[in-house]
């Protein structure tokens, strides 16, 4: 009796939540899967293409470009998101003053918005930095790095500005469930710090790196406000990432269809990236 | 057709309570209203979602819609401006949302929009009669039928702009051929100053001096041969994009890092003597500094002063949308009868620095001067990039090409060759 209310409780719980999920997401992502076999240009009559959609998404160099270009950020700011944060993470673990404070700080950046951040930035790279380069005589800083090639660095630096905030708060946590006995042992045998860090702590917090492995690759893989605050796909398609191609083209330029069969290759892709990250790092971690 | 009527949530909701019979009353005053055509009669309000595209003018159009509603109390007009409105209003449509009345540019989008029938066929409307018949030409033309679909209300132009006291400081006379300005620009160069400034950080500003190059140089068949294979943009476009080369290299160093609202702001304020935009852009400059004079010329695009022609298409159309709504679509030919008068036409041009359609409406802004005689005389060329296909024109897609290669200094031929493979991907995709 007592298990038949409770499991009406769960149901009543779960299902309108459920319900919500399915409609809001999983029946728009049945529909674009739908969608990408036909040639909809996002209203008006279409019809069935079959695998079409598909086989010009291979002969289609902006598309590539925009998936390279997507990779490439997404591994770079991966890594220097899990430097940064790691060694900001280690450094407010230590005993020093006012480490509260300096927790609450470093976290600040994820609070604000990542697009408002961008718009920040956006305006820094344009007046601020160029006007101070030219005072200094720097030539190579007084154009505006949004405007160049140069211009994935800009949206890469915003984005571990911001990104490696919450990235801190998690090794941060990693950091805390590390018992003080494993460093006791280490400081009687003489281990240095460096020894100590690789041998102790590095594989201790390693399911912390783990999941910050996928996290940061999984958000950086889909770049989108970054790019719109910043450079708006700029100069020429130089950093238009993958989502940002399949938003611009697929509203703005009539291929609704055809960008949401981009997007179900998209969708494969970062599942596998997901399962290959999951699968290499999950042999690794140690119990203590 | 209607399949886009049958998404929304609200159009549910309404639905739900017409069939409950609670919604008798209430339902004409919901703005998503799906009331019937005859059940709107005097007395009831009627809520108009008008969209236009112009954030600078937001003001004037609030101005106008509030005399308008003085005039009709139960019509009430919501003007909504949102940023990047061709997405927007794409993305709108595909959640099967049209706003009731648009006022927008006849680009891409806009033909994409006429063509799958979503604006009315304002065929016999009386309201044709008042305006130019040249631009409700052009916007049939670019819609590819011979119905009209808008009414143009304002035009643009492309000239160059200057700043008339740097003109005079460096003792210039209106260019009247492409060698004569750029020749112009290398002397004001070697003393020391910046012919032009640009704001090619946005990439549709490289937009209004491509459609000037382009239109004069590639021939009045291009677009015709373009569509049915016999043309490419890398045969007919060499010498606008040759020209477009030599016009960047006279820009500032940092052209590709301003964006145009610093770039304004910065011929506002004496930074050069030109300033290569649409005159869309005069009311901001004026703003920017209170102080400035300007001048235009139209831009010399070649060097046969008898053949140039200056790029004017509609800046904004009034269209309509099919809502199958009778007392929305009759509130909405209000809407556009009083727009259309002359002194409200008039009004509008002048502030938003545009000339207006309307029969005997002239702009008597002394800066647009120069260029009235073309739009009388009809010594006018629609821009390009109206007739390219859609996945190409909107989202700044071939602007964006333009931009990466002019940024990278590529030459002649890969510049064209990549605006040859966007037009052959965009036009797959159609």
């Amino acid at each position: 009796m007592k298990s038949l209310r409770n499991s009406f409780a769960f149901i009543l719980m779960t299902v309108p939540m459920a319900v919500l999920f399915f409609y809001f997401h999983t029946w728009p992502a049945l529909h674009g899967i739908f969608l990408s076999f036909t040639n909809w240009n996002g209203f008006g009559p279409y019809h069935f293409i079959g695998l079409q959609n598909y086989i010009d998404l291979l002969h289609d160099k902006q598309v590539r470009h925009a998936y390279v270009f997507t990779f490439e950020f997404a591994i770079v700011t991966t890594i220097l998101v899990n430097i940064v944060s790691l060694s900001v993470a280690l450094a407010l673990n230590s005993k020093i003053k006012l480490s509260r404070t300096f927790r609450a700080v470093f976290f600040l950046p994820y609070v604000l918005s990542t697009l408002i951040v961008s718009f920040i930035f956006n305006f820094l790279f344009s007046n601020l930095i160029p006007s101070i380069a030219q005072a200094l005589h720097l030539p190579f800083l007084a154009q505006n790095i949004l405007g160049t090639q140069w211009a994935w660095v800009g949206i890469v630096i915003v984005s571990v500005w911001q990104g490696a905030s919450f990235n801190t708060l998690l090794y941060l946590a990693g950091l805390q469930t590390i018992p003080e006995d494993v460093y006791e042992a280490s400081n009687i045998d003489g281990a240095s710090a460096w020894v100590t860090f690789w041998q102790i702590t590095f594989p201790l917090i390693l399911p912390f790196f783990t999941i910050n492995m996928v996290l940061a690759a999984k958000s950086y893989l889909q770049v989108f406000d970054q790019v719109v605050g910043m450079t708006n796909g700029g100069p020429g398609t130089a950093t238009q990432s993958n989502t940002f191609v399949i938003y611009t083209n697929g509203f703005g330029g009539g291929e609704l269809a055809y960008q949401s069969a981009n997007a179900v290759v998209f969708l494969v892709i970062l599942v596998c990236v997901a399962l290959i990250q999951v699968r290499l790092t999950r042999g690794r971690e140690v119990q203590f | 057709m209607k399949r886009y009527l049958g998404f929304t949530s609200a159009t549910v909701v309404a639905t739900l309570l017409l069939a409950t019979g609670c919604g008798s009353s209430s339902n004409s005053t919901s703005t998503n209203g799906t009331s019937e055509g005859g059940s709107g009669g005097n007395g009831q309000k009627v809520t108009l979602e008008f969209l236009q595209n112009k954030p600078e003018v937001v003001n004037e159009w609030n101005t106008l819609i509030k005399k308008f509603e003085q005039q009709n109390p139960n019509i009430q007009v919501k003007q909504i401006n949102p940023p990047n409105t061709d997405t927007t209003l794409q993305a709108d449509l595909a959640k099967g949302q049209v706003p009731d009345v648009v006022a927008m540019g006849a680009d891409a989008t806009f033909i994409q929009m006429a063509k799958n029938g979503v604006f009315k066929d304002l065929s016999g409307a009386p309201e044709l009669q008042k305006v130019s018949q040249a631009y409700v030409k052009m916007l049939e033309e670019e819609v590819g039928k011979t119905t009209p679909y808008a009414i143009p209300y304002t035009v643009n132009a492309v000239p160059i702009i200057y700043n008339v006291e740097l003109f005079d400081k460096y003792h210039l006379s209106v260019p009247k051929t492409w060698n004569q300005l750029m020749s112009e620009a290398e002397k004001i160069k070697q003393e020391g100053g910046t012919p032009f400034y640009n704001g090619f950080k946005d990439a549709w500003t490289i937009a209004p001096i491509w459609n000037a190059l382009s239109t004069n140089t590639e021939g009045s068949n291009f677009l015709k041969n373009l569509a049915s294979g016999k043309t490419t943009f890398s045969k007919s476009d060499v010498t606008a994009a040759n020209q477009l080369r030599q016009f960047v290299a006279l820009g500032q160093p940092n052209q590709f890092g301003v964006d145009y609202n610093d770039a304004n702001a910065a011929f506002a304020n004496g930074k050069s003597v030109f300033y290569a935009q649409g005159i869309w852009t005069i009311p901001v400059l004026r703003s920017d500094n209170p102080k400035i004079q300007l001048g235009t010329f139209v831009v010399p695009a070649t060097n046969n002063p008898s053949q140039i022609k200056m790029v004017s298409g509609v800046d904004s159309l009034l269209a309509v949308a099919n809502s199958g709504n009778a007392t929305k679509e009759n509130a909405a030919m209000k809407f556009i009868d009083f727009l259309l008068q002359q002194k409200n036409a008039g009004q509008y041009a002048t502030i938003a620095g545009l000339f207006s359609t309307v029969s005997g409406v002239k702009n008597t802004d002394p800066a647009l001067t120069p260029l009235q005689p073309y739009i009388t005389s009809g010594r006018v060329v629609d821009f390009d990039d109206h007739y390219y296909p859609a996945a190409m024109a909107a989202g700044n897609q071939y602007e964006s090409v333009l931009q990466g290669a002019l940024s990278k200094n590529q030459s002649t031929p890969q510049l064209l060759q990549q605006l040859d493979s966007l037009y052959q991907s965009a036009a797959a995709h159609q």
